[in-house]
């Protein structure tokens, strides 16, 4: 009790204190010698050399904790009871700590920008290093790389960190990209790297985002704000990822948010609004062109010709439908952020709006976020930790399409396959709905139009942390936090389109409504002890102990229903129905069990050596081999900093060489995996449904995690007082004990079983390239060059197995293999030599097998030389998988004046173009290329397309396997900040504009619509192909950001 | 004394502990899904494995077209001289079978093996754990019988395909590929597990309630028997078998009209001995029938899924033959505009038998209730007529059961007085007529022995990569990379 009195008359005099201070602020040139504020010190922070002021700089008071952060005009104010003169200690990341004595006039205090960034602190897996320790290779992407425009941050990391490859899958806003990281490991599952955001491991899993979805797949990531993110560290070799054991093989990319700072309070807005444009449109026939290629084929069958002269000179250009659902589309993302702190706690509340139209009609992305970052010093020794986030996203997607029974991932291409001789809509603005081509009284442009697919994505991401000082150099930390993702599906096919509905067409149903729903669940649980102690001087060591457990579940239903008596309810009442279908649903869970330790040790930050340790247990695997083992080591010398470098370090003023080997793994299979598994099948028994079960997998005990063993060198170089720095790594990775769907004797009852056999492995060099060009106070030019190049390789799929064809579309020949000695998912087709003369159905050149072949006939090459074109002849083509990719960002700042020019490339990547093989196959009723034109006529026989047939067996060849490397300029942005002197006149402490160009050209060969696609998704072993895809866009916009 | 409670290594340790004994145990329980131990408990899950076999015979486990309803009829139909690719198959598989250029790599060849095996190995399942249930006995019984039918069945199909095979009778245990190597048998030796099976089979009950419609029979037992024996050319036990059917109290006869063995309306009736059962209008359970796609669309220009090798096959009906109407179509109807739209160009007539008119809107074609008949009474008195000419050569019982086919086809009878061999050689084109797309062109060509199956395909000028290897279809190739065990049939390696 006395105790407390005490405190509340310490209380009661401060406030007196306070209350003098503020009554006192006003008038401090008269009571400058009060005795409670000993002083007043003003001044600006601005770089050593660009004379450009400094925000956000710490300045404290050597001895205390009083500390204020400069202004982002670099002006600060400090008012402290300590007397002149005293010591400040003046420290910002990037820069050298700075200690002046100051005696109480203003100051402009002038900082050096650091000769090396080796004492930068770099994120790490549960911690952080100082980067002169660091063993791993580890990557950031650049501040200017996050700056920019994206719905979701996955787009962002594309050229941004070396050894990444990024694909964005299509071009349909909220879609999905797919991320490897130097290559992917595994054949049959997971090679998405691991995501960590603020110390929570997400599950990212695509398939909790897409319940019985139609069309093109959510992307689970994208409900993350962008702007929230503050940094993101790309984790590669076995050294920084294997303290995360069973998950770490894929890489591990680690997202730090944006934290509030000590004495700063700022309010920010930022907006952008934009237009997009749909970046390119393949070349087709018109009405004239298509009416005259009919005919070609009529001829071929021995018919008589469909259309007259007159006829097809009426035709004309004829109805464009590929341009019919295209417009300009705006883009428009805001967000207001407030963050600061004071003495004991930091804080940063933001919310942000995004809204992105698709330039194809009632397409779309919108995603409203809201997060609360906070910490709290509850004394020196505890501290406590909130990051909480929360996020709507409604995606409306483009229905899938089925032409000719050709499954396509979106209702464009079915646009792009519509006859030009059908009209698009009547006089009186009706769509046309009697194209005599078609099979249903139905319009391709008013499917699009009238057919809901909406995706609705709700996400929680809670994650906190409390960590106390048992000791000085003992910290223990526990975290416990929670993922919940909520996926509302809802679909509706009104009975007047030919949207897919169940299998059948919204006409065929009579109207089919869907509704689905998903509930996926992640918690995780931490707790580590840090020992963090320096012996002596010399000897720095970081020893980690830790358990932790995750658990997840997911359960989903769909449920769906057909013959409307009309379209007026469409989903939000399927009790209107006539039929209900079968509903389905589903539930999984799974638990990871670890145990984790990691010892960083460094001798006078010169020899540096990592080793960690991490035990797995999966639920999912099988029950002899739950529990897997994983460590690592990884050393690192700073040579720079030995003696007989010295002379060198007028050249070379850093060097630094890292090694390291360790095993990672992947179970990333569904769970289960490892059970003998039954499934209901359905037989009708007296007209009626009846249930049947019976096995559909055998049981595995034995099923083990994937173990990816690597090895990594290193070397960091740095050049003319760093302005140049090279980050140069090779790597050999081995994947072995696949988890692969192994083909069994089909006689067995069973296709395949799941078994860990075979191998990959990939290898590659990498390399990222810093370089200040120009430094100068008035002029600034920096330049990022970065190149990957990764080689991967099937080793062995087992025993007598040399190569499998992974499943094809119903009635497709399979266009990929996965073979030993070749990329996982090379193309498999035939090489083509033009076409075949007349002289060559004589001649004894090899014609193809099964089909009579004729001049003006695709002419195969008997690759095997037997006299015949076989399968045998088919053979590797290539593979999606490039030979290297590259970026390089140039940005310029002159005075208030900043440039940013951003390229991507990819060199060496394949392409199978299985549009084009559609639109190169005549039929008489679907619309085909323009390189039909070209076409082989007995008046043109100098042609590079084959004659006109009616449609020709669909060959997988060279001519469809394209070179689709590219070069984007992927983005040019121009901004002006306004001088603090100018934003301060308007009461802002920070103004800039700025105007943007995304997409703003492509060079590439390939010709469909983008040489970045990927119809199959994150399919593994169908990377690269392309069956008509959402367009991507070209993007012009223009923003401004303020800071109040 | 708030102190010591709220100290914080007291709140760490507390979440800790707690923590650590919510550590989550590593064994999987699924709620989901049913794992074997679990099953096999009930006459319930007896009956539900049961089940799962007959839908071996209308479904893919991968979505791909069924075993009866398309798979089955690219070999028997597309492989005989009774139709060609259409132009909309776009699988150079599919294509190869209609030119009998077909390899051992073929993906549609290797399917048929798999869909058989693939039901063969849930009827062995049945079979083998049915009899471990608590259940009544008599029903136990009978589900193994039923099992034992498909299997029959199936191996019937397997041995008729693709020679020696391997006779597989208990699921598999290990995903161990040595533990799973075995060699192909002799056909004696599959046959004589058919006839095992069937002999068993025979024992089942002759009808059933409303609700089980659908369920293998004796008669259906007793019916493919005879076939058997047919195909083994072991003419009196064939005899007798085709006796018990006809005579023995089944009361089956034809359909008065031709039409309605392929009606939705009429399935499971008078004639059908053993039918896939189909269902339309179930919404997103209906199953594909692919088989109706020979109706796809109003829209002329789109080709059918499968068309006539060429217009021979039309011209074998006279205009007075009602089947010719019931297994072709040139022109359909159209509700929504009122017309008729009339297909006229080189592949026409299209194929009818299992277009379901009772759809509507009619181009839903994926789908169709039409059963597909694997035995009906049409057939017992064609294989009649067959044996009967064998023992005793064409006599009246002969004659009449032929001519009773022809009757309810509203033709004439056949012409009295033939040779031994004309009536053979009537008797098959009876079947051609009959049985067009329904799966017995090629067994009834192959069956007959010598040159009569290469004879018949030289006679359609696509087909004249035809010879005499082609009597039997190869072993899928990745089985014999598999299992190395495995030999090829003659001709193909």
């Amino acid at each position: 009790m006395e105790k407390s009195i005490h405190r509340k008359k310490i209380a009661a005099r401060l406030m007196v204190f306070l209350a003098i201070a503020m009554f006192t602020k006003n008038a401090s040139a008269q009571h400058e010698s009060t005795p409670i504020i000993n002083s007043t010190l003003i001044g600006s922070v601005k770089d050593s050399i660009t004379k450009q002021p400094i925000g956000n700089v710490v300045l404290a008071i050597k001895g205390t904790t009083h500390a204020v952060t400069s202004a982002p005009d670099g002006s600060f104010s400090f008012r402290t009871g300590q007397k002149f003169p005293y010591t400040l200690i003046i420290s910002f990341i990037g820069y050298q700590t700075k200690e002046i004595v100051v005696d109480g006039s203003p100051i402009t205090i002038l900082l050096a920008e650091k000769a090396s960034s080796l004492n930068d602190v770099v994120v790490m897996g549960y911690g952080s290093q100082k980067k002169s320790d660091v063993t791993g290779s580890v990557g950031s992407v650049s501040k200017n790389l996050l700056a920019q425009p994206a719905a979701s941050f996955d787009n962002m990391l594309q050229g941004g960190v070396s050894g990444i490859g990024v694909t964005q899958n299509s071009g349909q806003p909220g879609g999905t990209a797919t991320v490897r990281i130097r290559g992917g490991n595994s054949i049959s599952f997971g090679n998405a790297p691991l995501y960590v955001i603020d110390g929570f491991i997400v599950y990212n899993n695509n398939d909790n985002a897409n319940v019985g979805s139609i069309g093109t797949s959510s992307n689970a990531l994208s409900t993350i704000n962008p702007s929230d993110i503050e940094s993101v560290e790309v984790l590669k070799d076995a050294s920084a990822t294997a303290i995360y054991g069973s998950r770490g093989a894929n890489g591990v990319i680690i997202i730090t948010t944006k934290k509030g700072k000590k004495g700063v309070n700022n309010v920010n807005y930022n907006a952008y609004y934009g237009t997009q444009t749909v970046a390119r449109k393949l070349s087709l026939l018109n009405g004239a062109q298509w009416a005259s290629l009919i005919n070609d084929v009529n001829t071929s069958d021995g018919v008589s010709k469909t259309y007259n002269d007159a006829q097809i000179a009426a035709f004309g250009s004829g109805s464009d439908w590929q341009g019919s659902a295209l417009s300009n589309a705006p883009i428009f993302n805001q967000e207001l952020s407030v963050s600061g702190g004071d003495e004991k706690s930091r804080y940063l509340i933001s919310g942000n709006y995004f809204n992105q139209d698709g330039v194809i009609s009632n397409s779309g992305y919108k995603r409203y976020s809201a997060r609360i970052n906070y910490e709290k010093d509850i004394s020196e020794k505890f501290k406590v930790t909130a990051n909480f986030f929360g996020s709507r996203s409604i995606e409306h997607k483009l229905p899938g399409s089925a032409y000719n029974s050709i499954n396509f991932s979106n209702a464009y291409a079915s646009l792009i396959l519509t006859s030009p001789i059908a009209t698009i809509k009547n006089a009186d603005g009706s769509y046309n709905i009697n194209n005599p081509l078609n099979a249903t009284p139905t319009n391709p442009l008013q499917d699009i139009v009238a057919t809901i697919n909406q995706n609705t994505l709700n996400r929680i991401l809670g994650n906190t942390a409390a960590e106390y000082k048992i000791l000085k150099d003992l910290t223990l930390k526990v975290t416990a936090g929670v993922d919940i993702l909520n996926t509302n599906q809802q679909y509706y096919a009104p009975s007047f389109t030919a949207s897919p509905a169940g299998g059948s067409t919204g006409y065929a149903t009579k109207g089919y409504a869907a509704l689905g729903s998903g509930n996926a669940l992640s918690w995780l649980n931490e707790n580590t002890l840090t020992y963090n102690h320096t012996f002596g001087d010399k000897h720095f060591l970081n020893a980690l102990v830790g358990y932790s457990t995750q658990y997840e579940n997911g359960k989903s239903f769909t449920t769906s229903a057909q013959q409307f008596p009309n379209d007026l309810t469409t989903f939000d009442n399927l009790s209107y129905a006539g039929i209900a279908n079968l509903p389905n649903s589903a539930a999984r869970s799974s638990s990871l069990n670890s145990v984790l330790a990691r010892i960083n040790y460094s001798y006078l930050h010169r020899y540096n050596i990592t080793l960690s340790e991490r035990a797995d247990g999966s639920s999912k695997l099988g029950k002899e081999n739950k529990w897997g083992f994983f460590s690592s080591i990884g050393v690192s010398w700073n040579v720079n900093d030995e003696e007989f470098f010295k002379p060198l370090q007028n050249i070379v003023n850093s060097l630094k060489i890292r090694l390291s080997a360790g095993q990672t793994g992947n179970s990333e299979i569904p769970p289960y995996s490892s059970l003998s598994l039954l499934s209901p099948t359905n037989y009708y028994l007296g007209g009626k449904l009846v249930t049947g079960i019976s096995p559909i997998q055998i049981a595995n005990p034995d099923l083990k995690w994937e173990t990816t063993t690597q090895y990594n060198a290193g070397l960091d170089l740095g050049f003319l007082n760093n302005r140049i720095s090279i980050a140069f790594d090779a790597y050999y990775k081995k994947t072995t004990d696949l988890l692969l769907n192994v083909p069994l004797p089909l006689y067995t009852g069973y296709a395949s079983a799941l078994k860990n056999i075979g191998s990959v492995s990939n290898r590659g060099i990498e390399f990222s390239v810093n370089s200040e060009n120009i430094k100068t106070p008035a002029f600034n030019w920096k330049s990022t060059l970065i190149f990957s190049a990764n080689r991967n390789k099937v080793l062995s799929l087992g025993e007598n197995v040399k190569s499998f064809f992974p499943v094809a579309p119903t009635g497709q020949v399979s266009p990929v293999i996965v073979q030993v000695g070749l990329p996982v998912g090379t193309f498999w087709g035939y090489d083509t030599n033009g076409l075949l003369k007349t002289a060559d159905l004589t001649n004894g050149t090899p014609l193809l097998g099964g089909v009579p072949q004729q001049a003006g006939d695709t002419k195969y090459v008997d690759s095997n030389q037997d006299g015949i074109i076989t399968t045998a002849d088919k053979h590797s083509l290539g593979s999606a998988q490039p030979k290297f990719t590259g970026s390089l960002n140039n940005t310029f700042n002159y005075k208030g004046i900043d440039l940013s020019v951003f390229f991507q490339g990819s060199y060496g990547n394949k392409v199978f173009n299985l549009l084009q093989q559609s639109l190169e196959r005549p039929t008489l009723t679907q619309n085909a290329s323009a390189t039909l034109l070209d076409r082989w006529t007995p008046q043109h026989q100098d042609a590079t397309v084959a004659r006109a047939t009616n449609s020709p067996v669909p060959q997988v060849t060279d001519r469809l396997i394209e070179d689709a490397s590219y070069l984007k300029l992927k983005n040019v942005s121009l901004g002006y900040t306004f001088k603090t002197e100018w934003a301060n006149k308007i009461k802002l402490k920070n103004l800039r504009f700025y105007v943007s160009v995304q997409n703003l050209f492509t060079v590439t060969k390939y010709t469909g619509l983008d040489p970045e696609v990927n119809f199959y998704d994150n399919d593994n072993t169908k990377q690269g192909i392309d069956f008509g895809t959402y367009p991507s866009t070209r993007t012009f916009l223009a923003g401004l950001s303020i800071t109040l | 004394m708030k102190k010591t409670i709220t100290h914080p290594i007291i709140w760490l340790l507390t979440i800790i502990i707690f923590t650590a004994t919510a550590c989550k145990k590593l064994e999987e329980n699924p709620s989901s899904v049913i794992v074997s131990s679990q099953f096999f408990k009930t006459q319930s899950d007896a009956i539900s494995s049961v089940n799962a076999v007959y839908s071996s015979l209308n479904s893919d486990p991968n979505g791909d077209f069924p075993l009866y309803g398309r798979q089955l009829n690219l070999l028997v139909e597309n492989a005989s001289d009774n139709q060609i690719f259409s132009p909309s198959n776009t699988n150079p598989d599919v294509r190869a079978l209609g030119v009998s250029t077909y390899i051992p790599s073929n993906s549609r060849i290797q399917k048929v093996w798999q869909q058989l095996y693939f039901g063969i190995n849930k009827a062995n399942i049945a079979i083998d754990n049915v009899p471990n249930v608590s259940a009544d006995t008599v029903l136990k019984n009978r589900l193994v019988r039923e099992a034992k039918f498909i299997r029959g069945l199936l191996y019937f199909n397997l041995v008729r395909l693709y020679g020696d095979v391997p006779l597989v009778l208990h699921e598999p245990k290990s995903v161990n590929i040595e533990d799973l190597l075995v060699k192909r048998s002799a056909t004696a030796t599959v046959y004589q597990q058919i006839i095992a099976d069937l002999t068993d089979a025979t024992s089942l009950p002759k009808n059933y309630s409303t609700a089980d419609l659908g369920r293998a029979t004796s008669g259906a037992a007793h019916s493919l028997l005879a076939k058997v024996y047919v195909t083994q050319k072991l003419w009196p036990k064939a005899l007798s078998e085709l006796n018990t059917i006809i005579n023995g109290g089944y009361g089956y006869a034809l359909f008065p009209n031709y039409k309605d063995v392929f009606q939705k309306a009429t399935k499971n009736g008078i004639e059908h001995i053993f039918s896939v059962q189909f269902e339309s209008n179930l919404g997103a359970k209906n199953v594909v029938q692919n088989l109706s796609q020979s109706f796809t669309s109003f829209n002329t220009g789109t080709f059918p899924i499968d068309v006539p090798a060429n217009k021979s096959v039309y011209e074998l009906f006279s205009p007075a033959d009602t089947r010719r109407e019931t297994t072709f179509y040139d022109s359909v109807y159209n509700a929504a505009t009122g017309k008729y739209v009339v297909f006229k160009n080189a592949y026409t007539p299209y194929f009818n038998k299992f277009v379901d008119y009772t759809l509507s809107p009619l181009n839903t074609q994926a789908q169709s209730g039409v059963n597909y008949p694997v035995i009906r009474y049409a057939d017992i008195l064609l294989l009649y007529a067959e044996v009967v000419n064998n023992i005793s050569g064409p006599n009246a019982e002969a004659y009449n059961a032929i001519n009773k086919v022809r009757a309810r086809a509203k033709i004439a009878d056949l012409t009295p007085g033939l040779s031994a061999d004309a009536f053979r050689d009537s008797v098959f084109l009876e079947r051609r007529k009959e049985f067009i797309q329904e799966g017995h062109r090629w067994f009834d060509l192959v069956r007959q022995g010598g040159n009569i199956y290469v004879d018949a395909l030289k006679k359609i000028p696509e087909k004249s990569a035809v010879s005499s290897k082609n009597i039997l279809f190869p072993i899928p190739q990745t089985e014999r990379e598999l299992n190395t065990l495995l030999t090829q049939n003659p001709g193909y390696n």
